[in-house]
């Protein structure tokens, strides 16, 4: 909305300058310059590519881009129906990362690759986190980009045109001259005080997680939109490869994100407020204990992941601590477990909307606990009975059709699927120890009833099931008692993020099953998978996220002997130089005599 | 001699910057490429040079008066074969295979340097002074050794006796061979036999030759032959084929395999391993048509018992597409690399 008012003014403006200047007075340009806001310079529009780029740029389209952005440009190609976000419709000129003002087209200069000063093409190279949009470096090469990008900007925008000095104007936000303010202490107490002054939370959420308003919020064409995640900055669109570079979010939050309603607040904040937000958001993103950022893995732009889950010992029997504020789970390290959409099975779940989950793990003589933390933007309990029973797995929920056209895309229904509950759930391999080898059960509730899966599922409702899994399309079997000898120890919904801890019998002959429970065992590698329903995804069923196999590992204490045989074997070293030293000196007194 | 030794020296303190440029991370490991299939005999034959422009910068730092000690030669010459093996070798070769050639190199240079009794007492010499301590130098160093190895040797066990949790190894077999036929949608396909029914020339009729000939071209980008567009409304036969087959694989492969076909979708980077990348030159550019319609067929649940341990999220597509599009997503698959398939012949 605010966009378009700006655009018209812009019209109107530049109409009365075309007057102006007809009339041969000059003075209306540095009029112009005074309404620019803080940060920004007029900028020029640069020269219309060649014809022979142009050309080149459509069988690179036709080879690479057609599939999702169409024919036509509009977004509507083969691919867009089962994406959210959808591609962008090029048609209307409107492209989210810029270094101009909200509202004006982004920069694009087909003769100059330079970071910075070429906005489409850092767009093409680096693709956009977070979104179906991949990075084309290194596939590409550098001229085939600018080429299908001088295609696109003259063939498929189709309502302005990137040369017409009559329509269009370029501001632009002087990123390389601004100096970052510090993020101290004081500029981060600011920042947190003017994200609720400038209303950021109410998108964004009190927490950053995107939680406020994430209902009603549309894009240009009418689809559903959410706010992003500070918390996960790598899924920042326009921050591949460097999500912690505080540069980004200034950016972002300078020119607003075009199409979206995300605005720009260059008009009402000064360069150093927007400094202090940038750093605000920018420390929100998830760390190590520590405070260094998480590595990023150069392959996937996620950050890495490690595939064994230690849980840690409590010790001398103590109990498993149920709040999360305990020392012992604050102190213990966490794990980040990438998930994906559950694709292999019908309902398939082609729009993930839980893609990690961050697991920590404690145990003592009796019990093993796990605490899952996910960020959901909401908090989703079915409304009252759901039609099929917990065990059931082939249960009746629909799967979007590929249909190309917007009424039965993903996007357009987004926000609008019946309401299921939350849910998280751990599966771990039944009598891993039998297993030979290499052998791991399937990794979809088990393989059969000779390799069976051990399968815990918390729900939103409070309820917290025990299922033996033996196979994909098989319903669960209820296991014997033993929900009553799990415990769920907390859970809670606060400002977009879930917070679960479960506690399970670590298993021993007398009370457990050895054919339906997992029993796990110190300094042991056991198979374990997670799933992750979000509820108001319509996720139900297989209709979920996964993970790949991790390995629950439990630590086992430090032995005494680590303590001892290194210190004797020292020892030994030290009588070892000392014979050395004397069978030295007594061949030299032997040769000296 | 004089010259030739110059020459050397240059040659061997230009390669010695280069290596150190790796080392720092300044220039990429695959600055000066390993050519594939010669990569022993290149090593090899950079090692060589390495060995005579060393000689050549010994000899010069002799002729000026700096003779480097042979005790020291040694040493450096083994710490910079084990930094070559650990900067210079692309991709990098796991920790165990470095220390085995560590090892050999070790014992190669203790040949090298008691080769005969008068080089064997140029080395030991330093190590003797050590020991015997005439000077106050040398006799701060045999305090400082006296405990510094103990207290090395110690952290070493330490470290090897405390527990720890790395993530065990699995050998897996990526291609398992297939089985003689597969029965897909109540019809049974002879793998030997059986001809992807899409691959077919305007006329309709089976055409390998046209088909190979409108493949995307090879080389950096694969694009589209600049007269072979499958979204071109004429388009017939195999390149309509093509389009259809792309289709189905932007509404459900590529959020796995990637809009590029590299096997870095939307969900690839919750996967171990990561999903299949076909513009490799080792996935489906190595196996027949009809290899790749039992894949996708059947998916990971169908592998056999050697493909454990079934690391494989690879959907049964039988479940959800008819076997038409199979046959046409299998060919999109290889327009889009650029490979032919191989034949059973």
């Amino acid at each position: 909305m605010k966009n378009s008012i700006r655009l018209k003014a812009g019209k109107f403006l530049t109409t009365a300058f075309g007057v102006i200047l007809v009339s041969g007075i000059t003075g209306g340009l540095t009029f112009a310059a005074e309404t620019l806001p803080a940060g920004f310079k007029k900028g020029e529009l640069a020269a219309e590519p060649s014809a022979d780029m142009i050309e080149a740029g459509k069988r690179v389209y036709f080879t690479k881009c057609v599939w999702c952005h169409g024919v036509d440009g509009a977004g509507d190609g083969p691919g867009a129906d089962r994406l959210w976000p959808r591609p962008r419709n090029f048609n209307q000129g409107t492209f989210k990362i810029r270094h101009t003002a909200s509202g004006e087209l982004p920069l694009f200069d087909a003769k100059k690759p330079t970071p910075g000063q070429n906005d489409l093409f850092e767009t093409v190279t680096h693709g956009l986190p977070g979104s179906a949009m991949p990075s084309w470096e290194g596939i590409l090469t550098e001229e085939q980009r600018l080429q299908v990008l001088s295609f696109v900007t003259t063939q498929l925008v189709k309502d302005r045109k990137f040369t017409d000095k009559q329509s269009e104007s370029q501001s632009v936000l002087q990123l390389s001259d601004l100096k970052p303010i510090p993020a101290t202490e004081e500029s981060l107490k600011k920042g947190a005080e003017l994200i609720v002054e400038k209303k950021c939370v109410e998108c964004h959420g009190a927490d950053g997680r995107g939680d406020g308003n994430a209902f009603n919020l549309k894009d240009d064409w009418g689809f559903s939109i959410q706010p992003a995640n500070w918390h996960k900055c790598w899924n920042f669109r326009g921050s591949r490869q460097d999500p912690y570079n505080v540069k980004n979010i200034f950016r972002t939050f300078s020119t607003g994100v075009n199409g979206t309603p995300m605005p720009s607040f260059a008009d009402n904040t000064t360069v150093e407020e927007r400094w202090h937000i940038a750093n605000f958001v920018n420390s929100l993103c998830e760390r190590e204990a520590d405070g260094t950022p998480l590595s990023i893995d150069q392959l996937t732009d996620k950050p890495k992941v490690n595939f064994v889950l230690s849980s840690g010992v409590v010790l001398e029997n103590g109990e498993i601590p149920a709040d999360p504020e305990n020392e012992l789970w604050q102190k213990r390290a966490r794990r980040i477990i990438a998930m994906g959409g559950q694709i292999t099975h019908k309902p398939r779940n082609f729009v993930n909307r839980i893609d990690d989950i961050w697991v920590k793990s404690l145990y003592n003589d009796k019990h093993i606990a796990f605490m899952f933390q996910w960020d959901d933007r909401t908090k989703s309990v079915a409304e009252g009975k759901l039609p099929w029973p917990p065990t059931s797995v082939n249960i009746d929920v629909k799967e979007q059709d590929p249909k190309t056209g917007e009424e039965g895309s993903i996007a357009s229904r987004q926000n609008n699927y019946a309401v299921y509950n939350d849910a998280v759930a751990i599966e771990t391999a039944v009598k891993w120890k039998d297993l030979p080898a290499p052998i791991k059960p399937r990794y979809l509730f088990g393989s059969n009833e000779q390799f069976p899966m051990d399968i815990m599922k918390w729900e939103a409702d409070g309820s917290l099931r025990a299922f033996k899994g033996t196979g994909w399309d098989k319903d669960f079997e209820e296991r014997d008692n033993y929900e009553e000898s799990s415990k769920l120890l907390f859970s809670e919904w606060k400002n977009g993020r879930w917070t679960v801890i479960i506690q399970r019998p670590l298993g021993n002959k007398k009370d457990q099953d050895y054919d339906e429970d997992t029993f796990f065992e110190m300094g042991q590698y056991i198979p374990t998978v997670f799933f992750a329903w979000d509820g108001h995804n319509g996720d139900a069923g297989r209709k979920m996220a996964v993970s790949a196999f991790y390995y629950t590992f439990l630590e086992p204490p430090t032995p005494k002997e680590a303590y001892i045989y290194p210190i004797v074997i020292a020892v030994g070293v030290v009588f070892l130089e000392g014979w050395i030293l004397m069978r030295r000196a007594n061949k030299r007194k032997a040769k000296n005599v | 001699m004089k010259a030739l030794m110059s020459v050397a020296a240059l040659a061997g303190a230009a390669g010695i910057l280069l290596l150190a440029g790796m080392i720092v991370g300044i220039v990429p490991s695959n600055y000066v490429r390993l050519i594939e299939g010669y990569m022993p005999v290149q090593v090899i034959a950079e090692l060589t040079l390495f060995v005579a422009g060393f000689t050549g910068l010994s000899y010069m730092m002799a002729a000026m008066g700096m003779a480097f000690p042979r005790f020291w030669q040694g040493i450096l010459f083994w710490a910079f074969i084990l930094l070559y093996l650990k900067f210079r070798i692309y991709p990098p070769i796991p920790f165990s295979v470095r220390a085995m050639y560590g090892t050999i190199s070790l014992v190669a240079i203790f040949m090298w340097v008691s080769a005969n009794e008068e080089d064997w007492k140029k080395f030991k010499q330093p190590i003797m002074n050590v020991l015997d301590a005439k000077t106050g130098g040398t006799k701060a160093l045999r305090i400082g050794y006296l405990f510094i190895i103990p207290i090395l040797i110690g952290g070493f066990s330490y470290n090897a006796m405390v527990p720890k949790s790395e993530e065990p190894i699995e050998l897996r077999t990526v291609h398992p061979a297939p089985p003689a036929s597969t029965k897909v949608h109540g019809k049974t396909y002879t793998l030997q036999t059986s001809q992807n029914p899409y691959r077919v020339n305007p006329e309709g009729k089976y055409d390998q030759e046209y088909s190979n000939a409108n493949i995307v071209e090879q080389g950096m980008g694969r694009l589209m032959k600049p007269n072979a567009n499958p979204w071109d409304k004429d388009a017939q036969g195999y390149l309509k084929y093509v389009r259809e087959g792309g289709e189905i694989f932007y509404q459900n492969c590529h959020f796995c395999h990637g809009d590029n076909l590299n096997g870095r979708g939307l969900h690839a980077f919750a996967f171990n391993p990561i999903p299949a990348n076909f513009t490799d030159p080792g996935t489906i550019a190595q196996l027949q048509e009809t290899f790749i319609f039992w894949r996708v067929s059947k998916g990971g649940i169908g592998l056999p018992n050697e493909g454990f341990p079934w690391a494989s999220v690879m959907p049964p597509w039988e479940q959800h597409l008819t076997v038409d599009e199979i046959w046409k997503v299998v060919l999109f698959e290889y327009w889009h690399t650029g490979y032919y398939p191989r034949t059973w012949d």
